[in-house]
């Protein structure tokens, strides 16, 4: 977890101010990890929780699998 | 196996002042020469670097302009080792028989700024976050923690003895001895790590004198020889600082591949060791690399270190000087400092922190972005 803000620049602060975000490494079924931002509740993720992984504009995302 | 001798080892106070970088690498340099017995003017080559605080070759304006062959090294955590590998090779091919090395650097304060294109990444790491090392190091002993039953207790236990020895060691940085307690509630920088569980970007030098054997009067009845001295870079299925993606199974480490090259080369393994100083940007990496340069089985590491094993009253000491949480992290000098506490050690003449007994087998090992290792093996 990314507890406190990057440096600025080169981090760029969402509008609504920062709060911690998760970071990890998603496998994916083909036996690749990626690293991706974590869109989740920081304090309730576990190592092997199933995740949904998709590319944006930015660097690809990951939330948890429903 | 290398017959190479460290004739003289110094280091500067490490921290944060008014001397700059390179002032820091010519006060190791003399020191480290007097150390010797020996003059500037004696030495056939020197190889040294900085990461951040200038070329180590314009030190001849300062030590003098001998003419002598300086070599600069930039070679990020593994200047010094790197620079170590030269002089052996210079020394044992004939080029020079006494040598110096230098490590030194100065770093401003906060974490350390990296720039995306510097790293082949896409501008959107940066913008999203991710360019920030501290992610590294939570996310891999996170995993080693899942996987191997390590806890946060361990690692403020780490983080703990690292200010306790640092207190004992006249030149580190921090030198006040702090609990596992206030450790632990430093607060959370990168979870599981605290902030103090980090070291911090300081300032300093080390310097050492090298040479052939009988090219210089043994000033001291304990001599160390430089054994072995491995560089490596990472194989292809480590998990390194800022990587987009890494593949699946079971990951390689340049740890564990510099280390076995260098016990290799020296003829010895880590049950001989007496004393050891390892990598410790966080508290984590400690942990993780007393199994990846094989001093323990993945997960041992919980009991050795709550049964004080790697205390300087243990089994296995290790950075007894505090390491590079107490002492901070001038890139370029960390390598040979570990070089210059062990031989410190072995020499008997580390004072209130001597390690009890008499150990004559010490190793070294530093472990840095974007995936390299230098690891030595001395003995007295």
């Amino acid at each position: 977890v990314q507890r406190y803000p990057p440096k600025s620049p080169p981090y760029h602060q969402p509008a609504e101010g920062f709060s911690p975000f998760a970071v990890g490494y998603v496998e994916l079924p083909e036996g690749i990890r990626v690293s991706a931002v974590i869109d989740a509740d920081v304090d309730h993720l576990e190592i092997g929780m199933g995740m949904r992984l998709f590319a944006g504009s930015g660097v690809p995302h990951a939330e948890v699998a429903r | 196996m290398s017959d190479v001798i460290i004739s003289g080892a110094a280091r500067t106070r490490f921290g944060r002042s008014d001397v700059t970088g390179r002032d820091h690498a010519v006060r190791a340099v003399r020191a480290a020469l007097a150390d010797a017995g020996t003059t500037w003017e004696r030495v056939g080559a020197a190889f040294g670097g900085s990461d951040a605080a200038g070329n180590a070759d314009t030190l001849v304006a300062d030590l003098g302009m001998t003419g002598l062959p300086f070599v600069n090294v930039k070679n990020g955590c593994a200047t010094g080792g790197t620079a170590l590998v030269s002089a052996v090779n210079a020394i044992e091919s004939g080029m020079a028989d006494v040598v110096v090395v230098v490590g030194f650097d100065k770093h401003p304060p906060g974490a350390f700024d990296p720039r995306p294109q510097d790293w082949g990444l896409d501008d959107a790491y940066g913008r999203d976050g991710l360019m920030v090392t501290t992610q590294f190091f939570g996310m891999k002993i996170q995993r080693y923690m899942h996987d191997h039953g390590i806890t946060d207790r361990t690692l403020a236990l780490v983080a703990e003895k690292a200010y306790r020895n640092g207190a004992l060691t006249p030149d580190a940085w921090r030198r006040k001895a702090l609990s596992a307690k206030e450790i632990l509630d430093s607060g959370m920088v990168s979870d599981p790590l605290t902030r103090f569980m980090f070291c911090s970007p300081g300032e300093g030098a080390a310097a050492l004198v090298l040479s052939a054997p009988g090219a210089l009067p043994p000033g001291d009845a304990r001599q160390v020889r430089l054994s072995s001295v491995a560089v490596r870079s990472r194989r292809f299925g480590s998990f390194e600082v800022f990587s987009p993606w890494i593949p699946g199974g079971d990951l390689t480490s340049v740890s564990r591949d510099a280390s076995q090259a260098a016990f290799e080369a020296a003829g010895l393994g880590p049950a001989d060791v007496d004393i050891a100083q390892l990598q410790d940007t966080e508290s984590g990496a400690e942990v993780m690399h007393l199994a990846e340069c094989g001093f323990c089985e993945d997960g041992e590491q919980e009991k050795l270190i709550a049964t004080g094993a790697t205390e300087i009253g243990g089994t296995l000491p290790v950075n007894t000087d505090g390491g590079c949480i107490a002492n901070g992290e001038p890139i370029g000098a960390s390598g040979l400092r570990q070089v210059v506490e062990v031989v410190t050690q072995l020499k008997g003449r580390a004072g209130d922190r001597q390690v009890p007994g008499t150990p004559t087998i010490g190793f070294t090992h530093v472990y840095g972005a974007p995936g390299v290792s230098a690891c030595a093996v001395l003995s007295c």
